[in-house]
């Protein structure tokens, strides 16, 4: 690529240092990760955790605060419009017009990409079968259920074929229908060779998609990496989940009680629910209910969790990814 | 091109909205046909209405037939009931009108007679006071119906040239530099003399009248556009606070494209909107636009390239679309009112009507009136001139503004 022999550079994106604040409110707080081309990479994070506020900054929609974004070799805050050309971006929101048809809405979409004539058409029935709405082309966008809606939105941003398709939570508020065939479209086009960058709040999705991941929380990347990598902060431990009755009043006895089973940072009573991380839970359960019960609390369920993405969501951040 | 792209869609989501199409055409023509109707009829009395009789100062320099019979036959004999008739000489009408104790004045040139009977245009000169009310507008009238009963078929021939006169009498001379200099010159010391106090009005005897039927079809036709430009700009701010307007600014359409995008839409509804009300009141109700179709077209287009650029500055300083639809209502309504939409120009001194030129309707419906009284293209393009400039300094201050706004919140 460059005369000079260097590297290459294979990064799609580079984020360094990402900051956003609305007023006083710091939403995004130094976020840096970067997605290598034909990547996909996963943001996962609950409600509010600032996942489309970094997504829009990306995008070049919302200027940072503070930080750099890099797409290619461009520079994204500088020059917007030319890193815009290999971006799609599927908005949270659906950003299309109801009262036109969804090859209506294509078709404009596909203007403002600079397609036209024969290039446009071919686009538009490639994208069309994709998101498998050809036999529904005609009809209005209003006339939608909400997934339908969704695949549209979808489709409407990989018209102009992007190196790198920027989705923000696509499948949020559908039937497992539609959800299914979304997910099959970006694993998809990810192995058409299209980068990927998927936020979500489903760690499931993440799971399934994404090579790498990176989890956000309150505006900041907590943690990154594959799916391995991430199990292997938890130690690749199962989490027990222990439910305690209305006796379980005195957190400090029953965790004093439980001293020598677990590391501190690995145990967590609150509201009742016991977690505890452990590499062979069924070695220890019948040892942790007879040393609780004896505390004068009772257990009213037990349940164990193989290692995955909302157990190192709770494990990094004492809460659940959703609320 | 994907500025023109963005203006197709915006047509074809208006075309597929029953209700704002609705709004768009039907709505102007029923208002004008009920409104003319009404006024119409107002206007249809106006003769037989009791006005109270006023002295009608009369200076008669031509000796010839036709001005003794229209002082002789038409002042004296049939509108004896509303105008009394006293002859003076040129010096005396002027001092008259200047101590106030005439408040029209009306001066026959020497030629009268004979160029009316040659089939030339012929004019008589108006001597005003500050407060004529509209008493000059009744002998304006009358002379111009007297002239124009005269049968002599060579008229016909000349019917296609300029004419001056604003039969409103809403311009002053020095407005109309053409108008005045043939009479002017020859009396420099009345121009000097009666230069704030008196207005002459020189009456051109093929002025044709506005009726009020035309009147308020421009007038009308120009606040309806006024509407649509609020709704056109309320639109875009609204649109500015959904999805869609972030994935506009996402694809490869750039901001000032976008802007150019909606104006030019936003122009393509207005000059359909006019269309079907020039066209329509035209051949529904019979209402005379003038000679110059081109001439309309372009003053058209000339207005609501100037509405919407103060559309647009307005919609660049107000945040919501509930708050711009609620000014954009009022001030729709009060530049309306202030344009003469509301209530005939004519009541309003000429200060008045000289200051509404800067409103676009103002400016426009001033102008449709010249162009219903026969003024030709030449005539107009100052005022086309000043729309289109006044537009384009309204649409790069707002296009300013709004990218220092946007700056703030999208990149
Ligand atoms: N335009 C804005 N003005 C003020 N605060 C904002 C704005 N946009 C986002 N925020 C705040 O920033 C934080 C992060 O919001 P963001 O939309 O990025 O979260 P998210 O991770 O996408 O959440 P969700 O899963 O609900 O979409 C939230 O607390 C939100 O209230
Ligand atoms: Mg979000």
């Amino acid at each position: 690529m460059t005369k000079n022999g260097e590297v290459m550079n294979v990064n799609m994106l580079t984020v360094q240092d990402l900051r956003k604040s609305f007023g006083q409110f710091e939403a995004v707080k130094g976020v840096s990760f970067s997605v290598e081309k034909g990547e996909s990479f996963g943001l996962l994070g609950p409600n509010g955790a600032g996942k489309s506020t970094t997504i829009n900054m990306i995008t070049g929609l919302y200027p940072p605060t503070a930080g750099t974004i890099q797409v290619k070799d461009i520079d994204v805050i500088k020059n917007a419009k030319q890193a815009q050309k290999w971006i799609g971006v599927v908005p949270q929101e659906i950003a299309l017009y109801q009262e036109m048809s969804a090859r209506e809405n294509l078709k404009f979409w596909g203007r403002m990409y600079n397609l036209s004539g024969k290039a446009l058409e071919k686009s538009i029935d490639e994208v069309l079968e994709i998101i498998g709405l050809t036999d529904r082309s005609k009809d209005k966008v209003e006339t939608f259920s909400g997934g339908m809606k969704r695949r549209v939105n979808i489709g409407a941003a990989i018209l102009h074929r992007p190196d790198m398709l920027i989705m923000d939570e696509p499948t949020v508020g559908i039937d497992p229908q539609s959800r299914n065939h979304i997910l099959e479209t970006v694993k998809r086009l990810n192995s058409e060779g299209m980068t990927i960058i998927y936020t979500s709040h489903y760690m499931e999705e993440v799971e399934y998609l994404c090579e790498r991941i990176g989890i956000i929380d309150h505006g900041e990347l907590i943690a990154s990496g594959t799916l391995k990598e991430l199990r292997e902060t938890i130690g690749d431990r199962s989490r027990i989940n222990l439910t305690l009755d209305s006796n379980a009043t005195d957190t400090g006895k029953i965790t004093a009680a439980l001293e020598g089973l677990f590391l501190e940072k690995d145990l967590q009573l609150q509201d009742y629910l016991l977690t505890a991380f452990h590499k062979e839970p069924q070695s220890v359960l019948s040892e942790i209910i007879q040393r609780v019960t004896k505390t004068g609390a009772r257990v009213s369920s037990v349940d164990i969790v193989e290692p995955n993405l909302e157990s190192i969501f709770l494990h990094l951040t004492g809460r659940s990814l959703r609320d | 091109m994907a500025f023109w792209w963005l203006a197709w869609k915006d047509l074809l989501m208006l075309v597929r909205d029953k209700k704002a199409l609705l709004t768009l055409v039907a709505m102007p023509l029923l208002l004008i046909s009920i409104l003319g109707a009404a006024f119409g009829n107002m206007f249809a009395e106006e003769d037989a209405a009791p006005i109270k009789k006023f002295t009608l100062g009369v200076v008669n320099l031509d000796d010839g037939p036709l001005s003794t019979a229209l002082i002789e036959e038409v002042f004296q004999k049939q509108l004896s009931k509303g105008i009394k008739i006293k002859q003076f000489n040129e010096e005396d009408l002027h001092k008259k009108i200047e101590n106030r104790s005439l408040a029209v004045g009306l001066i026959i040139e020497s030629d009268f007679s004979s160029t009316l009977l040659a089939g030339n245009e012929t004019k008589v000169k108006l001597l005003t006071g500050p407060d004529p009310g509209i008493k000059d507008d009744i002998v304006e009238k009358v002379i111009e119906q007297f002239a124009d009963s005269i049968p002599i078929e060579v008229m016909a021939r000349q019917a296609a040239q300029p004419v001056q006169a604003d039969s409103a009498g809403a311009d002053t001379p020095s407005t109309q530099p053409a108008q005045a200099a043939p009479t002017t010159t020859d009396h420099p010391q009345e121009q000097s003399a009666s230069q704030h106090l008196i207005k002459e009005t020189t009456v051109n005897a093929k002025t044709k009248i506005v009726s009020s039927f035309q009147y308020y079809a421009a007038a009308m036709g120009v606040m309806f556009l006024l509407m649509t430009v609020v709704q056109g700009v309320s639109n875009m701010i609204l649109e500015k606070e959904q999805e869609v307007y972030k994935r506009l600014l996402l694809s490869q359409l750039t901001y000032t494209n976008y802007l150019i995008g909606k104006m030019i839409g936003l122009v393509i509804i207005c000059l359909l909107q006019a269309a079907i009300i020039i066209v329509g009141t035209k051949y529904i109700f019979g209402v005379d636009w003038g000679a110059s179709a081109f001439g309309i077209a372009i003053m058209t287009a000339a207005f609501v390239i100037n509405a919407c650029g103060l559309g647009v500055l307005a919609g660049a300083f107000v945040k919501t679309e509930k708050a711009f639809s609620v000014a954009g209502m009022f001030g729709s309504q009060i530049l309306a009112a202030l344009g003469g939409s509301m209530a005939p120009l004519y009541i309003f001194p000429d200060w008045v009507v000289a200051m509404t030129k800067l409103l676009p309707n103002g400016l426009a419906l001033q102008t449709y009136l010249k162009l219903m009284t026969g003024a030709s293209l030449v005539n107009i393009l100052p005022a086309v001139g000043g729309a289109v400039g006044l537009g384009v300094l309204f649409f790069a201050i707002g296009l300013i503004r709004l990218s220092i706004e946007r700056r703030g919140k999208y990149a």
